[in-house]
């Protein structure tokens, strides 16, 4: 793992999913013909909808690819690899990348190909993902869609569009159902998509900084999820995490439970370390960073937070507890 | 011999060198070798006779050029870009459209000439376009994904393409187009073929190359790369394939038997530096390669006598090109650094 700050000179990447219908579109074409003074190369696959002249438009079919690297569940995007190798000889022409992928798409390849793939690593980062879900019709696609849930649960931030549609009740119901997938994404009240440019793009949220920086309802129940649903759950702990212990539970628990662990993310404090660990992963595939110091009388917990299938809250704990330096 | 010189002598003595302030995509000399054009990420072309100090800026693409190889006829370039657009750029700088394909990139484009029959063709997503001398489509060659390098065999009778789970080949004068299809598991992107037609091998996203001895189907495995291959290149005589994507210039025997089971041959190695591009010497056996510190060295495969051409320091090497008599070295930067060597005896 990298020993290096994260360089600001990466273009920043925000993936935008949402069941069809949803005013994924609408979004887009805001974002492309608001004001606001910076340029985005956005990469399609639905053109035509799209109402904006714009030369930095790349169409292009979602090409989901195995990886031969012994992950079972590793899979990236191809098209992505060679469209962002393209879009880097002119880097000086676009201060982001938007990737829209379809409603059916699975968030996972988007995902794991800024992960996988080294050239894409080294002129790029995912900045967060983007989700928007309609209001209306949300309840009925979680019932009949893992792709549906898959996205909410790969969520940094969930625009939750159409609130015109349903009452009040209705719509804290559907957020209600929202955080029991997702506790930790930003989630916007919308209609006709209408969240300010700046809510969305450009946030740092991928790479955990606010994402965990408010914490909400820490260990609540001890419920063992024995069910298909997605869950999030977060532990945290104050004593000292030590790399060598963190790196072979986590290694282990990556290469056991990889398929059902959707997104695992985490700041932790390492033994004789003043700065902040910040690990993150897909499925199987992770990645570490330091990021920047712990501030001065800032408390140092870790805390880690998965978001997945079947967790296991009492053994994630104290798999998270054994890390702790003795 | 004996006294140091400076790793930037030969550019400064032999090179023409320009700051063009856009990434060098791909450099490519005409047929007959008398100019080279440098293709840039802003969308332009610069043309440069050789020996000539003044270049000509020929805008070819709205958007970026992605892709350039010299056209079928003596003199002109073929171009592609992420604007949709197939186009022949002659030697005085008039760009004619081949064709237009809309918001699809044209990431690929090539040609054959054996001095009689002429065939160019691009690739556009899953397709790869042939047309005639005159310009007019002969067929397109449809593959079951995105095309990510296709070549013509030495004698133009064959097109081999590399995609998502292998390489196809394609007999151009097929009425049939059902290709051969050289399957393996995974992602292969970019593709070359020996000499002699003989060998197919593509670069994989894992870190790898594969190869296929057509005579017999048989599989080659080379990896132990640290990064992905981006440049293949024969020898002239086919004796052995060099390839960037390791701290050195990576060359494989294609003879005794080679490469299964042989260790490759390294070069310009021990910087830890990684070769990003590279070109066979178009007749001695030798390799020249850029690094991504800037380096340009040329190898002598044979005695293993490295030569340096340009120091580090320009940014990393993304293009490189002989002129078919082997005289003349074309390279290119990231960061917008160009030259042209002159490698005449004086």
């Amino acid at each position: 793992m990298a020993d290096a700050a994260p360089t600001p000179d990466l273009v920043p990447v925000t993936v935008l999913t949402g069941y069809l219908g949803a005013g994924k579109t609408t979004l887009l074409n805001r974002i492309l013909s608001e004001n606001h003074g910076r340029k985005y190369a956005v990469v399609i696959n639905e053109f035509g909808e799209l109402g904006v002249d714009n030369d930095l438009v790349v169409d292009s079919d979602e090409e989901v690819f195995e990886m031969n690297n012994g992950c079972i569940c590793c899979t990236v995007r191809g098209d992505l690899i060679r469209i962002v190798g393209g879009l880097m000889k002119r880097r000086d022409k676009f201060d982001g990348i938007i990737i829209e992928t379809t409603g059916l798409a699975n968030p996972a390849p988007v995902a794991q190909t800024f992960f996988v793939d080294d050239a894409v690593r080294a002129k790029t980062r995912l900045d967060a993902i983007v989700t928007v879900v309609d209001a209306k019709h949300l309840p009925q696609r979680l019932l009949d869609s893992h792709e549906a849930q898959d996205q909410i649960a790969f969520a940094d931030v969930i625009v939750l569009n159409k609130t015109d549609l349903v009452t009040p009740d209705e719509l804290d119901a559907v957020e209600a159902q929202i955080r029991k997938i997702n506790k930790f994404a930003k989630i916007h009240r919308t209609t006709k998509s209408a969240v300010p440019i700046a809510e969305l793009l450009d946030q740092g949220a991928f790479d955990l900084k606010r994402v965990l920086a408010h914490s909400p309802d820490f260990l609540t129940d001890d419920a063992h999820e024995h069910n298909d649903e997605i869950a999030s759950m977060s532990f945290e702990v104050t004593t000292p995490i030590d790399p060598e212990r963190f790196n072979a539970w986590i290694g282990a628990l990556l290469a056991e439970k990889g398929q059902d662990l959707l997104r695992t993310k985490g700041i932790l404090s390492y033994q004789g370390e003043d700065r902040r660990f910040a690990f993150q992963a897909v499925h199987m595939i992770a990645d570490g960073d330091f990021i920047g110091p712990w501030k001065a009388g800032e408390p140092r917990t870790s805390r880690l937070v998965f978001i997945g299938r079947n967790l296991n809250r009492p053994q994630l704990r104290r798999g998270f507890e054994s890390c702790q330096v003795a | 011999m004996g006294q140091t010189v400076s790793a930037d002598h030969l550019l400064e003595t032999r090179g023409i060198a320009k700051s063009l302030d856009a990434f060098v995509v791909a450099a490519s000399f005409d047929r007959d070798g008398d100019a080279v054009a440098f293709a840039l990420g802003d969308g332009s072309l610069r043309l440069a006779r050789v020996g000539a100090e003044d270049w000509t800026e020929v805008a070819a693409h709205d958007g970026g050029a992605l892709a350039l190889a010299c056209d079928a006829t003596p003199s002109g370039w073929l171009s592609g870009g992420d604007d949709g657009r197939f186009v022949r750029v002659a030697a005085d700088g008039a760009v004619s459209e081949v064709a237009r394909y809309g918001m699809k990139w044209v990431e690929h484009v090539a040609s054959f000439s054996d001095g009689k029959a002429r065939l160019t063709g691009c690739a556009v997503g899953r397709n790869v376009h042939l047309f005639d001398a005159a310009g007019s489509l002969i067929k397109t060659l449809a593959h079951p994904s995105t095309v990510t390098g296709f070549v013509f065999d030495p004698k133009g009778k064959r097109v081999a393409a590399s995609h998502y789970g292998g390489a196809s080949i394609w007999f151009v004068a097929s009425k049939s187009d059902n290709p051969r299809k050289l399957d393996w598991k995974g992602s292969h992107i970019g593709i070359a073929m020996s000499p002699d037609g003989g060998n197919v091998v593509t670069a994989m996203q894992e870190n790898a190359l594969h190869g296929w001895r057509l005579a017999d189907g048989q599989h080659m495995r080379m990896s132990g790369y640290p990064s992905k291959t981006s440049a293949l290149s024969f020898t002239r005589n086919g004796k052995w394939l060099a390839s960037s994507g390791a701290e050195s210039i990576v060359l494989w025997p294609f003879f005794g038997g080679g490469p299964m089971g042989k260790a490759p041959t390294e070069l310009a190695g021990g910087d830890n530096v990684l070769c990003t591009t590279l070109a066979c010497h178009p007749t001695y056996e030798a390799v020249a390669a850029g690094f991504s510190d800037g380096l340009v060295v040329m190898a002598d495969i044979t005695t293993q006598r490295i030569l340096p051409v340009a120091g580090p320091g320009r940014g990393p090497i993304s293009a490189m090109a002989w002129s078919s008599d082997g005289v003349h070295l074309a390279f290119g930067t990231e960061t917008g650094f160009a030259a042209v060597v002159d490698f005449s005896k004086r």
